[in-house]
């Protein structure tokens, strides 16, 4: 059932000699020409200009309170209006793209690469490792987020950590109990990539652990990680809000798009004041679908398994 | 098989009995207490009232205590609902239970459906709509679909229900009762279903493609079979074979309740109860739920580890 | 994968549900007032007192009642109002939800209880007398009072509900217990058979004698009485189990009686013939239970009665809805920030007043509220008869002012722009919950505060028992807090003589205080209290931040509908009428 001439590629392109760069160039070069994805790279990186350079020439960038402009619907002074302080919306949605494109790329990246290591380890090793880890994430699973939360905000205000940093603590630690999920997945697509036959010809030809965990099953499970990691971006960008919620997350007056849309949840403000949840709505939304485009394209040319 | 199902069943027992210190020093170690929020009652009685509690004791004697009375299928009374933990999980579970096993359902037809056309016809129209509809769902806060929905399809068109499980007041029986049941269910399966829905897709569409580009679907086309034969016969079924692992994580899912649906539309699950006893540090009701999860969990995780094994047999346990 | 997905999906699904619950606030002013009955002394007198200039001020009657949803109009003997949690523990003083406690109030009639302006009036007692010294009260019950069940009640039942409460075992949240019972210590303990004050002279009549003087005996002593044929059957000193299974048959003396208890859907009620003002002329009502935005349920007439904010909005919007009556108030309470007096710079007046004068707290409290809350001054609601303006410093926004006595008292602008004195920098840590109103406070402060040269740090936390334990560990400079519902003027400033506002002590305070309870003649106690006031005001142990306006909208329908500012709706809901 399994593919053997897919393992027979593999097996050719480890043995030609300078594999690597060339299959790196390949790869890169067949990206360059997905205009798609090509498009959905330029968004993000425009996303992450404008957020990090567009504040700069605001006139309101300072976030000063004007109570003589509350909620204002957007005209030309304020593009997208103001808030519930008479706050410049537009320069708030950049300013929040600052932290919140930071927290989800940062937050993707390292609750991806904990799961996906230790679930790639375990797979791979099987035995004693395997059990290890795997009980760990099973002890993991069962504990409840909310007290955690709750006693993180407690010790972190404890140990007079400053506000501005308590988030990425947070995240960080949540990382850390949050990899089960995406261990258990990458471990079961480990052990069926294992048996495919191509491995059994790596075992034979004597390559060494490292070779074959990292050459050869990794690119196998590259697709995978890309839809999870296309797809965490979007709840990670969320998520900063929720941490906002406990207290552990950015304090305000800053703002992120998160505890932007969250701050317009009640019914009137929904029918009434449509541009505060609308902007950073569309925000989290553009920059979702850019980055799965782009996703997409990635994983098209990354698949061993695909051929044009 | 069976020892190593023997051995899985030795860990469960090892990781439950782990998990239940490791939670119940978890929620000890919150700040504050079932007591400390009242701020009518003196320190003297607030004294008295954690004696009486049995708040005041050491942690490990509170968790033997507590170990004790749950092994003989105690799960104590809730401080703050005056009644026994397991007759408040029996009033609430059930309705949380309804509202997950319909969306689970829902969602995991309309993700393999969707899933598996739009990998088929993967840069088509129709595939294009789908993801953009999934990204906007999971761009959106849940609670917006949610008061949306209501705005419109309640408050203003006046189709369905505003929120609740029956309509107050209500006398209905049987299949009266039944019907009205439903009309309220509609709102919030509809919105859980888009929330679980978009990740699912997603993971069946990258499956579903993985699948069409493996060497046994040309060779399938070689042979000329039609191809729906091959669509349905052979890639649908491999494409699904992972996703069946998925089966036994859905579990815990199933019994715990969904906060923000139930808070929108004011249904009577577990998850609001689950956060009225947090706020007010209802131990015995914290406890005893969040054991009960993690006992689905771990009985989950088994499932999904066995179903994997049937799903591929070459997978040694 | 999924199980990453669940667990961010819980942690949403947690945040906006406390956003919901923030927002819908208002109901639970419902609950609190309920359960003032019960715990407060009621000593005094209120007045009612016009609402400020904007808003709405009094009544406003349902413009267009045509606009009724069918569903309210189909409802002819059925009123509905909404209740955030009720849980089924329905028996007064066992219940430890104030929710339970606006149920147990519908359900039991106490022996005494409040006027709307917060002076006892008779219940079931008719009269009562209190000894010269202060220390024995006697009670004299009505004739021929019923329980819901058709049983009498008489002084056996009272004296039985006071025993129960001094079990060893009792675990509620009563503050009889506490009054110091003459004898009562010993039945505690189990020295005692039973209580010796408690003394039942005839059927009709009941006394009790104290070890000590109490202002609030009188009400806290009237309240609920339970049937010590129902509820002490199974009776045995140090166990109380038994109760627990009776919590949700409750055997009672209110307008109604519980018909069906739905958990998280609706309590329901039918009205009890046995009641002794007469049975209530609307058959049924319900509370349903309603943890997010009542709005939709009032929009669409699922339900009759909701509190809101007094915002513009909401005014305009259930104006708007045309079949509404809107009944505004203020709730007699107060919200504060209190400072820490222990920290050094803080204990320094000219400092504190200066922090009041360096805030504007018209911006956050009432201009961000949009007029949902009026500027407070003092430790006492404009609904209070002891509100005063007079002599009042009302500290109105003035950063020049704050800089002025900053700089006397010797801080100085550094190189960063923040005040030092003797190497300290001028910083504050404030704690507060996580609420949409404490994300606009800090908002405001911090740029407030900066223009003054002082740094404010600022912590929000999860949840009020996160933030109480953070308050009790002393590490804080400022705290945001409001008091419950006030009954009496001396309720709105005992933390500052009982040592409750740490830091605090003026004997000038004291010495009003107490003077302040030694009499009980109106017009006297409105002078001690305006001097009291004045100097707390001068002092500022807290910097008074507002006191928050409401509203209820209801039905049209619904004739006589008043609520109590102490009781809530359970005051005059057997008068209510369905037009």
């Amino acid at each position: 059932m399994a593919s053997i001439s897919g393992g027979a590629v593999e097996l050719k392109r480890s043995q030609a000699v300078p594999v690597r760069s060339s299959l790196w160039r390949q790869a890169m070069l067949r990206l360059r020409k997905n205009k798609l994805a090509m498009s959905g790279l330029g968004f993000i990186i425009f996303m992450f200009l404008i957020c990090f350079i567009g504040p700069l020439f605001s006139p309101y960038a300072d976030g000063k309170i004007d109570t003589a402009n509350m909620y204002s619907a957007p005209s030309w002074e304020h593009w997208l209006g103001t808030d519930l302080l008479g706050r410049d919306m537009m320069t708030r949605l950049l300013q929040a793209g600052r932290i919140s494109l930071t927290v989800g790329f940062a937050s993707m990246c390292i609750s991806v690469l904990i799961g996906s290591i230790l679930g790639a380890i375990a797979g791979y090793y099987r035995g004693i490792v395997d059990q290890v880890i795997m009980r760990v994430a099973d002890l993991l699973l069962t504990i409840p987020s909310l007290p955690i939360l709750f006693i993180l905000g407690a010790l972190l205000s404890e140990w007079k950590v400053p506000t501005e940093y308590r988030m990425y603590i947070v995240m960080l630690m949540l990382s850390f109990v949050g990899w089960p999920g995406l261990a258990r997945l990458v471990r079961s697509q480990m052990l069926s990539v294992r048996e495919r036959e191509f491995m059994q010809a790596a075992t034979v030809l004597g390559l060494d652990d490292r070779r074959k965990l990292f050459h050869h099953m990794l690119p196998n499970i590259i697709p995978l990680l890309i839809v999870v990691a296309t797809l965490n971006i979007g709840g990670s960008i969320l998520y900063e809000s929720v941490l906002s919620f406990f207290g552990l997350g950015v304090m305000p007056p800053t703002p992120t798009w998160g505890n932007m849309i969250d701050s317009a949840n009640n019914l009137i403000d929904f029918e009434q004041h449509p541009w505060l949840w609308i902007p950073p709505g569309a925000a989290i939304f553009t920059t979702v679908i850019a980055i799965n485009i782009f996703g997409d394209g990635l994983r098209d040319v990354l698949d061993p398994k695909q051929k044009k | 098989m069976s020892s190593y199902l023997l051995r899985r069943l030795l860990y469960m027992v090892l990781i439950l009995a782990a998990a239940s210190l490791f939670i119940f020093a978890l929620y000890a170690l919150m700040p504050g207490d079932f007591v400390s929020g009242n701020l009518r009652l003196s320190a003297e009685r607030k004294a008295e009232l954690r004696e009486i509690f049995g708040l005041n004791k050491p942690l490990l004697e509170r968790y033997g205590t507590w170990m004790n009375q749950a092994l003989h299928g105690n799960f104590g009374f809730s401080l703050a609902q005056q009644k026994p933990v397991v007759t408040l999980f029996n009033e609430y579970v059930w309705n949380s239970f309804l509202l997950a096993i319909v969306s689970t359902f829902f969602t995991w037809l309309i993700a393999v459906i969707i899933g598996v056309i739009s990998a088929y016809k993967q840069y088509s129209i129709f595939d294009t709509l789908v993801m953009i509809f999934i990204f906007a769902a999971m761009s959106i806060p849940s609670f917006f679909i949610g008061l949306f929905l209501i705005k419109v399809l309640a408050v203003d068109l006046k189709w369905l229900p505003p929120g609740g499980m029956t309509t107050t007041g209500s006398n209905a029986t049987g299949i009266a009762y039944i019907r009205e049941v439903l009309d309220h269910m509609i709102l919030p399966v509809v919105v859980m279903t888009l929330l679980g829905v978009d990740s699912l897709t997603r993971y069946f569409r990258s499956n579903m493609l993985d699948v069409i580009r493996q060497e046994y679907i040309r060779t399938a086309r070689a042979k000329g079979l039609k191809e729906r034969v091959i669509l349905y016969r052979h890639a649908l079924r491999n494409a699904l074979l992972p996703a069946i692992t998925l089966v036994g994580f859905e579990l815990p899912g199933l019994f715990g309740g969904s906060l923000i649906i139930e808070k929108i539309f004011n249904w009577p699950g577990i998850g609001q109860l689950y956060m009225q006893s947090f706020t007010v540090r209802d131990y015995p009701l914290l406890m005893g739920f969040t054991m009960f999860i993690a006992i689905l969990t771990v009985i989950g995780t088994l499932i999904s580890d066995m179903l994997y094994r049937v799903a591929d047999p070459r997978i040694k346990l | 994968m999924n199980k990453k997905l669940i667990f961010s999906f819980l942690a949403f699904s947690i945040t906006s549900s406390l956003f919901l619950a923030a927002c819908t606030n208002q109901n639970d002013a419902v609950t609190t007032s309920g359960e003032a009955a019960s715990a407060g002394n009621g000593a005094g007198v209120a007045q009612e007192t016009p609402l400020s200039e904007q808003g709405l001020t009094k009544l406003q009657l349902a413009r267009d009642i045509t606009k009724l949803p069918e569903q309210a109009k189909k409802r002819t003997d059925t009123i509905i109002v909404g209740l955030t949690d009720p849980s089924g523990a329905f028996t007064p003083y066992f219940h430890q939800s104030g929710y339970d406690g606006n149920v147990s109030s519908i359900l039991y009639a106490s022996l005494v209880t409040v006027d709307d302006k917060g002076m006892p009036i008779p219940d079931l007692a008719e009269k009562w007398e209190v000894s010269d010294d202060q220390l024995t009260y006697t009670y004299h019950l009505r004739k021929d009072l019923t329980f819901s069940d058709g049983s009498p009640l008489t002084a056996d039942d009272v004296a039985f509900t006071w025993t129960l409460l001094h079990d060893k075992v009792y675990d509620g949240g009563s503050l009889i217990p506490e009054l110091h019972i003459k004898g009562g210590q010993a039945y505690k303990e189990g020295k005692a058979e039973s209580i010796e004050g408690i003394k039942v002279i005839d059927p009709q009549t009941v006394s009790v004698t104290l070890e000590k003087p109490n202002a609030t005996a009188l009400t806290t002593l009237g309240g609920e009485i339970l049937s010590k044929a129902y509820y002490g059957k199974d009776y045995a000193f140090g166990e109380l189990d038994y109760i627990k299974k009776l919590h949700e048959n409750p055997v009672g003396t209110g307008p109604y009686k519980l018909e069906k208890f739905l958990p998280g859907q609706e309590v329901r009620f039918v009205a009890n013939e046995y009641y002794y003002q007469g049975k209530p002329k609307v058959e049924h009502f319900i509370y349903k239970t309603t943890e997010g935005d009542t709005l939709q349920f009032i929009e669409t007439g699922e339900q009759d009665f909701g509190g809101f904010s007094a915002t513009k909005e909401n005014i305009d919007k259930l104006t708007g809805l045309g079949f509404l009556d809107l009944l505004p108030y203020t709730a007699n309470n107060y919200g504060y920030i209190q400072f820490n007096l222990e920290y050094a710079p803080l204990k320094d007046k000219a400092v504190r007043q200066a922090l009041t004068y360096g805030l504007d707290r018209k911006t956050i409290y009432v201009d961000t509220s949009q007029g949902a809350a009026q500027i407070a001054n003092i430790p006492a609601s404009p609904v209070s008869w002891s509100y005063t303006e007079e002599g009042i410093n009302t500290y109105d926004y003035d950063p020049e002012k704050a800089n002025q006595l900053l700089e006397d008292a010797g801080w100085i602008k550094g190189a960063d722009g923040i005040r030092e004195k003797d190497g300290q920098k001028l910083t504050l840590h404030f704690i507060g919950s996580k609420s949409k109103a404490t994300d606009v406070f800090i908002a405001v402060a911090k740029e407030n505060y900066a223009a003054i040269g002082v740094k404010l740090e600022a912590e929000q936390f999860a949840d009020f028992n996160a933030q109480i334990a953070k308050f009790e560990s002393g590490d804080f400079d400022l705290v945001s807090f409001s008091t419950p519902i006030l009954t009496d003027p001396s309720d709105g400033v005992v933390a500052f003589v009982n040592g409750e506002v740490k830091g605090y002590d003026n004997p000038k305070v004291k010495e009003l205080y107490e003077k302040g309870l030694a009499t009980s003649e109106i017009e006297e106690r409105k002078a001690i209290y305006k001097e009291l006031y004045q100097v707390i005001n001068d002092d500022l142990p807290y910097i008074f931040t507002s006191y928050k306006k409401s509203l209820y909208a209801f039905n049209g329908r619904i004739e006589n509908l008043t609520v109590s500012p102490f009781r809530g709706i359970s005051a005059n809901i057997h008068n209510w009428e369905l037009k």
